[in-house]
């Protein structure tokens, strides 16, 4: 056979094909680049406007004063009502979406049959796909009327609490759909090592599979509290645009039910009205960007921190 | 897995009784506790949709027989068909495949006369029709008939690359062409005629169905005599109607012929069937019967007029679907192709070791924190580095549409490598063990086993960017605009966005009204995406693809 | 369910280990006693041309590493043409290792390392200017497990031939290596079918019919026949023998009585990845130089 072949060449000199080869690697390569590009454009864009900011309002001012007020004279620039605006928001939210999404990741990993799983799973996947100004204008239409006639309380038409109601129901399936991963990875040795001593399938599912699947648990909820951190729309509708800081620990508990204003909602109105550029305020809008942005990367990499823990546990 | 370990038990309870009993109480109400959380979510989100749809359709407006009539004729069919499907497998498939099928039929005619009508013109598509298009089909059909023909896609390559510039110097030089034929006969070769012979085609290869030329010429005739119907009906132009043949006549009556020749799928015909029967006998009856039915925000006249601050029974959406649909198609171009462009390179190209395996690992940390940034910080860097740096403009479909492509495109291609993962490394060992190098694995192998999964998580992401507002808000988008864009650098409205200013609008007839009635808009898209992606990925997991 | 599971499991693996651990046990003695030194050893002289063939692949201290793992141990060995060598030995001994660098395979596992020379027709095979691309488009391998591509039977043996740019006649040399691949008959009628819709033993045949349409030099045969029940597996074993007349096989199997009935020459692997011993089949099912190699066939290793 070698024979009829003559020489063989293996040098692999294919002329045309190469140039493709060599065409498309570079082409591919540049794809996987423009998600680099993306991370230094935003670092690029937040940091010099921001900048700019700090060198015409002191960072003293803007961590510390009390009160955020870009119309009205005095102009103040003082992040922490925002910030506590956002905390009480994410609190909320928290506070539905934490216990549920978990005791749902319970559910669907030790309980659910296959089948309800096949038709539950999806429909949660739905309850994140819905789009946020949506939520927002659920919260606002059809929740606060709602709660106003349930509640003793006195209820702002834009309020606190319906916005972190619907935010917490929207990030129910983030809490789940990770839990019940980190749930699914607990070895069934564990359990069955647990049935195998006497225990009910409730103590195997609470003292040994959740146990067990903690940093994948708290790895969720990390993740879904920078989530709601960074939700825009929820809050932009149902919540108001009035910056609400408390006056004293006593005061934090009525915020809920009045107006407030987030990090994130303050962005979007300063920058719905001083698009043109070139003032303090179209800044100030990137300097609590960067600070939201600082809150949200760091709380992704705690997540990522504790969940690479839980993978060295069980791989 | 783990579920049937608490039927284990429990048998062994029951089989021994002697040995007594450990309390179950507890465990029982934990049980329940924990199904009741994980409906909570879905519940609450299923009355809040109930009542927007309701406000949308305007159900307060009907008399209680109409009540009667629509709970009889369409609720009552729909729930029994529900509660039959969940026995019933292949039921509830065929329903999702008919509600993919027809939903997404009449909203890609939608988004067809808004890309080729509206937005580029008849003359437009016609020119890069001839030069691109056409081209490029033909030398794949070429390539499928002819086996030995090697140079196929290096054609269909060249075609892509000239196919444009030739396209771009012949605009402006066919208006004798365009005039001759005239728009609705230009789309009528051009669309509907290859949307017919692709239906013949799959008629043809499927063995219960009878011969694709029929398909092929019933379409065709459908296309030509159903334009004097077509000019009975205000609002549906002759070329709508020829758009609206190929996209939504066409895979419809496919996909019900397909159903209809398999006795195993007739039961899920059935709730369709019985839905779409019940509906009509409803209009039918309404009139002569004297009942009042619902006055819906949600209709035509919504669909089809400029959206109004002031006046709720005059306005519509029209010119932010325009705007949506305009930026969705270009999110679409680009993420599809830097999405799989990056996800092929992390997965073939990369490697784990040395340099590229260092770079990969950064691109894939960055990629994954990438996906965790709020959406407003996606719109900062759009109005910063697209619209000032760059200089694509405030609020235009361009700045609006680069924005949204960089804020799924993690998403994009974190599905997609999973998609590319999940193709067998033994595919790949066949093909570099028969001498192919690296970029004909990926095409004749990995790219085709891996494009459902691909589909399937472009869709879902395309998804999330139809209703991303802040973004919008923050690179400028207008509140409002009466007119549809023209360009790539006008201004554009938006759907999310025309919601978002209804919603600051207290009169109740916006809130409950219009806003109620864009809001069942944006949703509706949803469903009907998120629908198709699961038709398509419940098929790959099948191996129907 | 989850414990009904994993006793399943737990049995398959027992099956599965019984099984390997049989193989030697069953057969070798088996092989022992058939052979007739007296007469075939004769016989076996004749069939072992020393200088008739040319040596197709040599190897002179060749080591590979996974990482840090030591997966091929100075490996000096000569393959020479149209014959059948078959690689044996326990698993984990390297066999395939070796069978991989034949045609660089193991260049798509990044930890793999190779070092020492190994020669293809006089060309050392790493060296800077050989591209893997071109040296398997001389050396076509055929894997473990069947796999056809989800594409035509057609489209299945015309792959290599498009993928080189090499249509000339594309119909009639996709039926000659159908033909010779002992496939055509059967599937001739059905060429636009899906691979896919092929039995087992189809598949592999129809993938050795697709490394054999470019007419490659060398075939390289990962057992081949491991997946496939006993006569689907004598299909390809007579297959094997058929193509010895115009390709150099190398074939990795661990089952020994596979080897014994078809290759001419056997290489014994044993672990750590060393090659304890190459030459005649005959001489080493019978009369192994190296007690070693008598143990493992004996069934007293491995």
């Amino acid at each position: 056979m070698n024979d009829a072949r003559g020489e063989m060449d293996l040098s692999g000199d294919r002329g045309f094909q190469d140039v493709r080869e060599s065409v498309y690697h570079v082409v591919l390569l540049a794809c996987a680049v423009v998600s680099v590009l993306t991370t230094i454009g935003i670092v690029y864009s937040l940091a010099a406007p921001s900048v700019a900011f700090f060198a015409e309002v002191s960072a003293a001012e803007f961590f510390t004063a009390t009160e955020f007020n870009v119309n009205i004279q005095p102009i103040t620039f003082g992040v922490l009502p925002l910030a506590f605006g956002t905390i009480i928001v994410t609190v909320g939210a928290a506070a539905v979406a934490l216990p549920l999404g978990l005791l749902t990741a319970i559910y669907l990993s030790e309980y659910a049959d296959s089948r309800t799983r096949a038709v539950l799973k999806p429909m949660l996947e739905v309850l994140a796909g819905i789009p946020t100004v949506v939520y927002g204008y659920f919260a606002l239409v059809y929740v606060t009327p709602f709660l106003d006639g349930v509640l003793p309380v006195e209820l702002n038409t834009f309020n606190v609490l319906s916005a972190s109601l619907v935010m917490g129901v929207m990030i129910v399936p983030m809490v789940s759909s990770i839990s019940e991963d980190s749930m699914s990875a607990v070895p069934d040795t564990l359990r069955q090592g647990a049935y195998g001593l006497g225990a009910t399938k409730f103590k195997v599912s609470t003292r040994v599979v959740v146990p067990a699947a903690v940093s994948g648990i708290a790895s969720s909820y990390i993740l879904a509290i920078s989530r709601a951190v960074g939700e825009t729309m929820i809050v932009v509708v149902a919540a108001g645009n009035l910056p609400n800081f408390p006056s004293g620990p006593g005061d934090v508990l009525p915020k809920f039910f009045e107006q407030t204003q987030t990090m994130t909602a303050a962005m979007v109105e300063v920058l719905t009205s001083e698009i043109g550029g070139g003032t303090v305020a179209y800044r100030s809008v990137f300097a609590i960007g960067l600070t939201l942005f600082g809150m949200t990367f760091a709380l992704n990499l705690v997540s990522d921190f504790v969940a690479e823990r839980y993978r060295e546990e069980y791989d | 897995m783990t579920t049937d370990t608490n039927t284990d038990t429990d048998t062994v309870e029951s089989v021994d009784p002697g040995l007594g009993r450990v309390s179950r109480l507890r465990g029982a109400v934990f049980r329940y506790v924990t199904f009741v959380a994980s409906l909570v979510g879905v519940a609450s989100l299923g009355v809040l949709l109930a009542y927007v749809f309701w406000d949308a359709l305007g159900m307060d407006s009907a008399q209680p027989g109409w009540y009667a009539g629509f709970f009889l004729l369409v609720v009552a069919p729909f729930v029994g068909f529900v509660l039959r499907a969940r026995t019933d497998a292949v039921a509830g498939e065929v329903a999702l495949e008919l509600f993919a099928t027809v939903a997404g039929g009449i909203q890609g005619g939608f988004a067809l006369v808004v890309v080729l009508d509206v937005i580029a013109g008849v003359d437009v598509w016609l020119s890069y029709f001839l030069t691109t298009i056409g081209p490029a089909v033909a030398v794949y059909l070429y390539g499928r008939l002819n086996r030995a023909a090697s140079w196929t896609g290096l054609g269909i390559l060249a075609t892509g690359l000239l196919g444009p510039v030739a396209g771009t110097l012949l605009i402006g030089r066919i208006d004798v062409v365009v005039s001759g034929v005239g728009a609705p006969g230009i789309y009528l070769l051009t669309v509907t005629l290859p949307a017919a012979l692709g239906v013949g085609l799959l008629v043809d290869r499927n063995e219960d169905l009878g011969d694709g030329r029929w398909a092929t010429l019933a379409l065709f005739a459908l296309g030509v005599a159903g334009v004097l119907a077509a000019d009975a009906v205000p609002g549906v132009s002759r070329s709508v109607w020829q758009l609206f043949v190929a996209s939504f006549a066409a895979p419809t009556g496919y996909v019900v012929a397909r159903n209809l020749a398999d006795q195993e799928r007739w039961s899920g015909l059935a709730g369709p069937g019985a839905l779409v029967v019940g509906a009509g006998v409803l209009l039918l009856v309404d009139g002569p019967l004297g009942l009042v039915g619902p006055s819906p925000w949600f209709d035509w006249q919504f669909l089809t007029s400029p959206p109004s601050l002031t006046d709720p029974s005059t306005a519509g959406v029209y010119a932010p679907i325009v705007g949506s649909v305009f930026v969705i198609v270009l999110v679409a171009v680009f993420t599809l192709f830097l999405g799989v462009g990056a996800a092929l390179y992390l997965e073939e190209y990369a490697g784990s070791s040395g340099l590229r395996g260092a770079v990969a690992r950064l691109v894939r940390i960055n990629i994954s924190n990438l996906a965790g940034v709020p959406s407003v910080v996606y719109g900062l860097l759009g109005l910063a580095v697209f619209a000032r740096l760059i200089g694509t403009g405030i609020g235009t479909v361009l700045t609006a549409a680069l924005t949204l492509s960089l804020l799924i495109l993690p998403i994009v291609i974190i599905s997609a490598r999973e998609a590319i993962a999940a193709v067998p490394d033994s595919q790949r060992r066949a093909s570099y063990g028969m001498g192919a190098t690296r970029w004909q694995t990926v095409r004749n192998v990995v790219l085709p086993r891996s494009l459902p999964g691909i589909m399937t998580g472009t869709i879902l992401a395309l998804g999330r960017a139809i209703g991303e507002t802040a973004p919008l808000l923050m690179i400028g988008v207008p509140a409002f605009r009466r007119d549809e864009p023209t360009g790539l650098f006008t201004r554009t409205g938006a759907l999310p966005r025309q919601v978002f200013t209804w919603a600051d609008n207290p009169n109740p007839e916006f809130q409950y009204g219009v806003l109620a009635a864009g809001v069942v808009t944006l949703l509706v898209v949803l469903l009907t995406m998120n629908s198709i992606a699961i038709l398509i990925r419940n098929k790959y997991e099948r191996g129907d693809v | 369910m989850a414990k009904e599971n994993t006793e399943v499991d737990a049995e398959r693996e027992t099956r599965t280990e019984r099984t390997r651990a049989g193989d030697p046990t069953d057969t070798a003695p088996d092989q022992l006693i058939s052979t007739d030194p007296g007469r075939e050893g004769v016989a076996e002289q004749d069939d072992e041309p020393s200088g008739a063939t040319e040596t197709v692949i040599e190897a002179h201290g060749l080591d590979v590493y996974y990482g840090e793992t030591r997966a091929l141990d100075d490996v000096t060995i000569e393959i020479p043409s149209n014959r059948v060598t078959a690689m044996i030995g326990p698993s984990g001994c390297g066999k395939s290792t070796f069978l991989r660098c034949i045609n660089r395979m193991n260049d798509l596992i990044d930890v793999a390392r190779v070092e020492g020379d190994l020669l293809f027709d006089g060309v050392d095979v790493y060296a800077d200017d050989v591209d893997p691309v071109a040296l398997r488009r001389h050396v076509g391998m055929v894997f473990q497990h069947p796999n056809p591509f989800p594409k035509s039977i057609y489209d299945n043996v015309a792959y290599g031939l498009r993928v080189q740019g090499d249509t000339d006649d594309l119909d009639g040399r996709v039926e000659q290596a159908l033909r010779r691949a002992a496939l055509w008959e059967e599937v001739s009628d059905r060429l636009d079918d899906s691979a896919l819709d092929l039995s087992g033993g189809q598949q592999q045949r129809l993938c050795i019919a697709r490394a054999i349409a470019v007419d490659p030099a060398v075939i390289l045969m990962d057992e081949p026949a491991s997946a496939l029940d006993p006569i689907a597996t004598s299909k390809i074993e007579d297959l094997i023998d058929e193509l010895a007349e115009s390709y150099t096989v190398v074939i990795v199997t661990h089952n020994m009585q596979q080897a014994a009935r078809i290759s001419d020459r056997t290489a014994v692997f044993l672990t750590g990845g060393e090659l304890v011993e190459v030459g005649p089949t005959r001489e080493i099912f019978e009369d192994p130089e190296e007690d070693r190699v008598e143990d493992y066939i004996t069934g007293k290793f491995g």
